[in-house]
């Protein structure tokens, strides 16, 4: 009965969202900017950098682009479950969900589930924005990025619900948030590939999941690489989903019973 | 003899925030008020009991603990035979909610897809939902306003939205908090009525319900525990609370004095000025709130 009480939010989602119809369709619009502006640095970069791009093909507009889309997947999981619990709070939605026998953890999942949709769909925009801009995917290996796909949202998501947790308890000043969103452009490999930092530096790269979901997502669409080849990615974002999750978990569920003995749960 | 709902020396103790200075003072003292401090109460089936105090007497966490939205600090309760800690989600299955904050429903929402989506967290879906959903509607006369947004409701009908969905999973126990608070008079009247005579009377629910409305309390509840500080400082019929005073015609407000040593701060209407006000508005047909 979890995918009728999922279609629940994304209807409930949806309905909201396209309720505020300037926002919804300025968010659409103002998507095609960030794309173009990387478009014409990459013309202006030109032929430079390729020892460093070698390895994804060699251009860096295809570089950059999957690096902004599938990085996007990172930004909606660590706001998606946070603002969901800190957005239900102050609307005042919370308590009236809570006391229904659904599952709070349940209830969170399910509030993020819209975020993701519509990131996803953010993302198809990107690449065919990309491929019209020349982008060649023609090689794409489309099951094994959907396979680095699933195995980025689970690793993703774990972190998010890490961070909403905090959100819980803490209500505002969440540590996991704020590490992940300023080390992530920097160390992971979203706007230059990561052999250019210093040998030392790249250490923290390689802690990142977001380094081996973006590697391997542009190995697959841009390189068309074999499950095989990808392994070393998918072997990594396998070790960091048997971490995260229980991780993830446990710590949503101590938050949750944290907030009930404080009676802070619908406070913000 | 089995109770709905029964608590056994349940307690609240809210940490008191620190200010930074205590940080460093007494990094390790834990400051606590009590917010409900060793309450024994049962409430038998079909009752509709009422928990009566002045604001920030213990009311509302008092029912959160019973509705497992807030952990007790110690004690226990059951609710329709559930432990409110061990069977939480049991209790949830056989509860319901109505609560007088009218932001706890989607304001960009019609009234009928707020209580399609509250009805999935019910586990009601499809036929099954748009079934009970249309016989509440019917049931709280908000059938031909359904469909509009539920900002463009008026206080009186937010609150019987917020009564349909208390009742969207039929429960054996509704749990009511302060429900005519933001109502004007007209309509308070009107939810009293239709808790007495169609949600006890007709359905026969348990209705546990929080006021700091004397004459509300003196109308509706059949039995009424008067809460002080945190404290329940007396349990019974209003005959039985009433008795034990000695004075011509007394009322609650005089037994919660009695029991307190204070006045009741927070009541509404003098007691003649209320069922004056009751005059003027004439009885409401049962089954149905109308305005």
């Amino acid at each position: 009965m979890i995918y009728k009480k999922a279609v629940s939010f994304i209807i409930r989602d949806l309905i909201l969202a396209t309720s505020y119809k300037f926002e919804f369709f300025l968010r659409f619009f103002f998507m095609l900017f960030s794309i173009l502006t990387f478009y014409f640095v990459s013309k202006l970069i030109g032929g430079a950098g390729t020892e460093y791009l070698e390895p994804y093909g060699g251009d860096y507009f295809s570089f950059v682009l999957i690096g902004i889309a599938f990085s996007g997947y990172l930004m909606t999981a660590l706001r998606s479950f946070s603002e969901s619990i800190r957005g239900e709070q102050m609307m005042g939605t919370l308590e009236a969900m809570l006391v229904t026998p659904t599952d709070t953890s349940a209830i969170v999942m399910l509030s993020s589930l819209w975020s993701f949709i519509f990131m996803s769909f953010r993302v198809l925009m990107y690449l065919v924005i990309g491929i019209l801009l020349g982008v060649d995917m023609s090689n794409a290996n489309v099951f094994a990025a959907l396979i680095i796909l699933v195995l980025t949202i689970i690793c993703f998501g774990s972190i998010g619900i890490i961070s909403a947790s905090f959100i819980m308890v803490l209500k505002k000043g969440d540590p996991i948030n704020m590490f992940f969103m300023s080390t992530s452009e920097l160390f992971g490999g979203v706007l230059f590939p990561i052999s250019v930092l210093p040998e030392w530096l790249r250490t923290i790269s390689y802690l990142l999941p977001i380094t081996y979901s973006l590697s391997g997502m542009r190995h697959a669409l841009l390189q068309g690489y074999s499950l095989f080849a990808l392994a070393p990615e998918i072997i990594a974002l396998l070790i960091f989903s048997v971490v995260l999750v229980p991780l993830g978990l446990l710590s949503f569920r101590y938050a949750i019973k944290r907030a009930k003995l404080d009676g802070s749960l619908v406070q913000y | 003899m089995k109770y709905t709902i029964e608590t056994h020396d349940l307690t609240k103790r809210f940490a008191l925030q620190k200010e930074f200075a205590d940080f460093l003072r007494h990094p390790f003292r834990k400051d606590e008020m009590n917010a409900v401090e060793d309450v024994n109460l049962n409430v038998k089936s079909g009752e509709l009991f009422g928990i009566l105090g002045p604001n920030g007497a213990g009311k509302t966490t008092l029912i959160k603990m019973l509705c497992t939205l807030i952990l007790p600090s110690e004690g226990t309760a059951h609710v329709n035979g559930y432990d409110i800690l061990k069977d939480s989600g049991k209790v949830r299955e056989s509860i319901g909610f109505v609560t007088s904050d009218e932001r706890s429903f989607y304001w960009r929402l019609s009234g009928r897809h707020n209580l399609r989506f509250f009805a999935a967290l019910h586990n009601y879906y499809s036929d099954d939902a748009k079934e009970r959903i249309d016989e509440l509607l019917s049931l709280v006369g908000m059938e031909d306003r359904a469909d509009d947004m539920f900002l463009s409701y008026s206080a009186g009908m937010k609150q019987r939205m917020a009564i349909a969905r208390g009742l969207l999973n039929d429960p054996a126990v509704l749990f009511m908090d302060e429900p005519t608070r933001a109502l004007d008079p007209g309509a308070a009247q009107n939810v009293r009525t239709f808790v007495k005579e169609h949600i006890t009377g007709d359905e026969g629910k348990t209705v546990f319900l929080s006021t700091h409305h004397l004459p509300e309390a003196e109308e509706l509840c059949d039995r009424i525990a008067i809460i002080n500080e945190g404290r329940i400082v007396a349990v019974g019929t209003q005959e039985e609370l009433k008795s034990a005073l000695d004075k011509p015609d007394p009322g609650l407000g005089d037994v919660f004095t009695h029991y307190t040593g204070k006045e009741f701060e927070r009541g509404a209407a003098p007691k003649h000025v209320y069922q004056g006000r009751r005059r003027m508005m004439g009885g409401g047909r049962p089954g149905r709130i109308r305005f």
